[in-house]
């Protein structure tokens, strides 16, 4: 399912354009990436290496004037890898913090089912609880804080697939895909002389994207588009083909979720398009199915545009 | 249209669905000339034929409608028209007629409709059904719904009235099967687009739907059937329908006087109009006419009797009592009331002199009791008149020493019962009166017999007999239940039965007392008569004495003078007769203020006659009805036009955040009735207004959708220019209904 949104939003327009002067198509995951950053949420990236994962993450913080950091996760990273370390300066006599990647404030999480299960959660925790706790501090992570997660769904020998509780801290699931024919020839022309990201400038402070943020969450969401969001959910947990149906955090992240996608295309109230539209990306990795529905080839998206097309819309001013 | 094989076969397949749809219709007519007082049925039905003929052959319209305005003039003048046809005069004629009818219709007095007007209506309606069906039957090969509808017809036909539906039903199916039979073959063949040719087609379908038909025909007809499960609903559901509507039985019952007494019984509700104001002084019944024959179902009339015309100052001698009978002379004034709508004069028992009338002459009939008043050889209604009457008082030795020497007239004529009357009546008859020595005392005992026994007076849930059934045999022993005209019924009939001479009289009861005023220096009582007071009661021939009134029914008081003679004689029998008989004025004179309160009354059987002008005939009700019908349907068919202009007067009245959503979630339904436009349920309204304008490469929806997303799903819609939306809304409703 791939939609062109129109931005209309004048800020959000801007940093799209940013971003699509160096990725070449991928529109629909430029979009919902801004979506997830305007809903204070992260991004679980599933794609083959060499999609431009990286590339996407990268070019977001330089247009919003960020502290990028990047993790590459291999088997023997260690939590205070990600979270950073109390080293002993002998100068001062005093243990030091140094801060580990995890405390920028767009981080990418490279292939991050290549780490131990220890490490994912000292990464999935400062998600959740927005600050992590070393050698017994705690210390807040910066804002804006934006998790951009990439996982390679080929490879499994050495992997450690994430556990799905850990897998709902993430707002969207999206995949890159590889581009179009038309595309990459415009990418190899591109690319041939500098490479674009080295032109990047800066479209928005930290503290407009701040703003911003603030801005999506004040978007309306009226009772009956409540009642669809929660018809749908609770759909997932009654569907014959699921075995784990989603939970009460899945309605709040698809309400955020549409919320900032309505404010994007600078609408001031969610409609069910916007629900409609983003439910596959927000619930399909909430969702564990049956062994059944394994075997017959059923994906989630599968499973959740089935009860897209279930759950009715509502269509009247709720009473 | 007839060379192509394959049209021709359509063509003859939509003929024979046609002459079906024409035959079931004819099912429709057949019961009239039965249930309503509807003539000439076969002119009718052939016009029907003929309008169904024009219908199918499919002229231009200006060929047919001139056709068939001719054969509706040429109906008229064959059963009502005088004139040379289609002459000068012929139209003034015509024209004058409706233009009266139109009045009368303004004026809501239905019954004075004219014959030819409302066979004009009936002509005017054969043709639009004519119009109707062909397009059922033909055009949207939608037959099933009129059949269900004849069948209904002829089963509440067959259950209430006195139509015996057998036979139609059993032509009914036959005629359904083979035309729903017929129409469903065409229809599959269109909508697979099969072509069968020539003789394939009986092969195929026409011989084997012949034999189904047949088969199961014969079989349903022959077969052994079961005796229904459950117990009758119909008086059951009459009752209901009575108790409520005040209709029943095979006709229209209301409270009132009626000329038409053949089918007695029914419920009935009151009436209170006012008929007439009477200013007498005292209370007495109000007499309008009497029959003499006694059908088992109601009364008729043997003979119209032998009328005389008198002028209106002469003297009026109905010969009603002899010169034996004690009198008074009285005088009385009747204003009758506009809602009065019959002509007969209603008048005391004795009356002498009618004056200060318009009327320059009385038609007189003395066997029927009717004294009719006209002008100018023309009757009319009178607006008020005095009456001069000598009330008579009847002496009880009179009485009870009359004898039954009766005139073999009299004995001849008012002796008359069935020959289907039970037995049992006549036995119950020798019973009452087996300890009555006199022709009185018999009376007397049949008039008391209804005030024990259980007999209870009601106007509701009274039964009609079934056929087959007794009138009287039906309240004597089975329902007990009734109002005037069954005791007064029965008591003729139970009198008549042992051999006394009585009749069924007409008219009705003393009204209520709604005021005092002196005239000539006497008070006297004003009495408000109304149709709730419509009344019935027996007389009964005393040789030597004349007719005396008695009153069977629960409740009422007999208004009839009866006087002890100061014979002096002082013997003891005779005492004891007396003291019997002051017994007797006693208990008539306990009963008198009872009646008060059930004075109101009274009823009178809806006439079918067009004899009566009071009545609003059966078969107009049926054009009525079938009109209301035939706009329910149109308004069915183009309800969305008319929901269209319902909302749209709604909203540019009062444009605002309600009725635009009304206008809009009515668009949604009149959309979802377009098949390939639909909206599925989880289809968002951006979604479909997307489709929607696609398919008509329009904006218009987009952009109502637009503004109807933000009154359901923002927080506060205010500014919406709402003049502008109502201009996209009718175009694409417009488009829609298209």
């Amino acid at each position: 399912m791939s939609q062109q949104t129109y931005l209309a939003h004048g800020k959000v327009h801007e940093l799209f354009a940013n971003i699509q002067s160096v990725m070449i198509g991928k529109e629909e995951v430029t979009t919902l990436s801004i979506v997830a950053l305007l809903a204070k949420g992260h991004v679980l990236l599933e794609d083959v290496p060499g999609v431009g994962k990286t590339m996407l993450v990268r070019t977001l913080s330089k247009s919003v004037d960020c502290e990028f950091r990047r993790i590459q996760f291999t088997p023997d990273l260690l939590p205070s890898d990600v979270t950073g370390v109390s080293i002993y300066n002998p100068k001062t006599l005093e243990f030091e913090f140094r801060p580990g990647p995890l405390l920028g404030n767009i981080v990418l999480a490279d292939e991050i089912n290549r780490t131990s299960p220890k490490t994912q959660s000292s990464l999935l925790e400062g998600m959740e609880e927005s600050h992590v706790t070393v050698d017994g501090n705690t210390i807040e992570l910066k804002r804006p804080f934006f998790v951009m997660a990439t996982q390679n769904p080929i490879e499994y020998e050495g992997t450690y697939p994430l556990p799905e509780a850990q897998l709902d801290r993430f707002l969207l699931k999206l995949n890159m895909g590889y581009p179009s024919a038309a595309e990459e020839m415009q990418m190899l022309d591109l690319i041939s002389n500098d490479h674009p990201i080295n032109r990047v400038q800066a479209v928005m402070t930290k503290e407009e994207l701040i703003e911003l943020q603030n801005q999506a969450a004040e978007v309306y969401v009226d009772p009956n588009i409540q009642r669809y969001i929660v018809n749908i959910v609770s759909e997932t947990r009654r569907h014959p083909s699921a075995y784990l149906g989603v939970s009460p955090r899945g309605s709040i992240a698809l309400m955020k979720a549409a919320k900032a996608y309505a404010f994007i295309q600078d609408r001031d109230f969610v409609l069910p398009d916007d629900v409609k539209y983003l439910a596959p990306f927000v619930l399909s990795h909430r969702l564990i199915l049956n062994s059944e529905a394994k075997f017959e080839g059923m994906t989630s998206s599968d499973l959740v545009n089935d009860i897209l097309q279930k759950v009715s819309i509502p269509v009247r001013k709720e009473k | 249209m007839a060379n192509d094989p394959i049209e021709r076969n359509q063509s003859l397949f939509r003929g024979i669905v046609y002459l079906c749809g024409f035959l079931l219709f004819w099912e429709w007519l057949r019961p009239l000339d039965q249930i309503t007082d509807t003539a000439n049925m076969a002119v009718f039905v052939v016009y029907a034929a003929f309008c169904f003929f024009l219908s199918f052959i499919h002229l231009p319209w200006f060929l047919t409608i001139p056709m068939k305005l001719i054969g509706l003039a040429f109906v008229l003048d064959g059963l009502f028209i005088g004139q040379r046809f289609l002459s000068g005069e012929w139209f003034r004629y015509v024209y004058e007629h409706i233009q009266f009818n139109f009045d009368v219709m303004v004026a809501n007095q239905w019954w004075q409709m004219t014959p030819l007007f409302r066979s004009m209506l009936f002509l005017l309606l054969l043709w639009l059904m004519s119009y109707l069906l062909y397009y059922w039957f033909v055009v949207a090969k939608r037959t099933s719904f009129f059949v269900i509808l004849t069948i209904v017809y002829v089963t509440v036909l067959d259950t209430f009235t006195i139509y015996e539906g057998k036979g139609a039903i059993i032509r009914t199916f036959l005629i359904s099967l083979i035309a729903m039979g017929l129409s469903s073959f065409t229809k599959e063949m269109e909508k697979e687009s099969i072509a069968i040719r020539g003789r394939r087609v009986y092969q195929a379908w026409i011989i084997p739907l012949m034999v189904v038909v047949l088969f199961a025909s014969v079989v349903g007809y022959a077969a052994p059937k079961k005796a229904p499960q459950w117990p009758d609903p119909v008086p059951f559901i009459q009752g209901a329908v009575n108790g409520v509507g005040g209709s029943g039985g095979n006709s229209i019952q209301k409270v009132g006087y009626g000329t038409n007494d053949e089918q007695l019984g029914g419920s009935f509700v009151q009436d209170n109009t006012p008929v007439f104001q009477a200013v007498a002084d005292s209370e007495h019944y109000w007499r309008i006419e009497t029959k003499d024959v006694y059908t088992g179902k109601g009364w008729i009339r043997s003979s119209e009797g032998n009328p005389s015309e008198q002028v209106v100052a002469n003297d009026i001698n109905l010969g009603y009592f002899s010169d034996a009978v004690k009198r008074e002379d009285k005088v009385a004034t009747i204003a009758m009331n506009d809602n009065a709508t019959f002509s007969k004069l209603v008048y005391p028992y004795g009356i002498q002199k009618v004056s200060n009338s318009e009327a320059d002459t009385l038609v007189i009939n003395p066997t029927t009791g009717e004294i009719i008043p006209q002008k100018n050889g023309e009757s009319f209604q009178l607006n008020g008149y005095e009456l001069a009457y000598a009330q008579p008082s009847f002496s009880f030795s009179q009485l009870s020493e009359s004898g039954t020497d009766d005139p073999p007239q009299i004995d001849q004529a008012y002796t008359q019962l069935p020959e289907s009357l039970p037995e049992q009546v006549r036995d119950l008859a020798e019973e009452i009166i087996a300890e009555s020595s006199n022709r009185y005392e018999k009376a007397r005992a049949v008039e008391e017999y209804f005030q024990r026994n259980g007999f209870e007076y009601s106007t509701k849930n009274i039964p009609v007999p079934d056929e087959g059934e007794d009138y009287t045999a039906q309240f004597l022993f089975d329902t007990q239940v009734g109002y005037c005209d069954n005791f007064s019924t029965s008591m003729v009939v139970l009198l008549r039965s042992v051999g006394v001479p009585a009749r069924w009289a007409k008219g009705f009861t003393g009204g209520e007392q709604i005021d005092t005023v002196e005239v000539n220096g006497e008070l006297k009582n004003v009495y408000q008569v109304t149709s709730a007071n419509a009344h019935s009661w027996v007389e009964v021939y005393f040789p030597d004495i004349g007719w005396v009134a008695f009153e069977p029914t629960k409740g009422f008081g007999n208004h009839t003078d009866f006087y002890i003679e100061d014979t002096g004689e002082d013997d003891e029998e005779s005492s004891e007769v007396d003291e019997n008989l002051q017994e007797q004025l006693e208990q008539n004179q306990e009963q008198t203020p009872e009646m008060d309160e059930q004075d109101m009354v009274g009823k009178a059987d809806e006439s079918n006659g067009s004899g009566g002008s009071f009545t609003v005939p059966t078969w107009l009700w049926i054009v009525l009805i079938v009109l209301v019908l035939i706009s329910l349907g149109l308004a069915f068919k183009y309800r969305y036009h008319l929901m269209t202009m319902y909302y749209r007067k709604k909203y540019i009245q009062h444009p605002g955040q309600r009725n635009y959503e009304a206008a809009y979630e009515f668009l949604l339904k009149v959309l979802d009735k377009k098949e390939d436009l639909n909206r599925s349920s989880d289809q968002t309204l951006k979604e479909f207004a997307h489709s929607v304008d696609d398919h008509y490469r329009s904006q218009e929806m987009g952009q109502l959708t637009y503004h109807y997303e933000r009154l359901i799903y923002q927080r506060d819609s205010s500014q919406h220019p709402w003049d502008k939306m109502s201009e996209l809304w009718e175009n694409l409703i417009k488009k829609t209904l298209s």
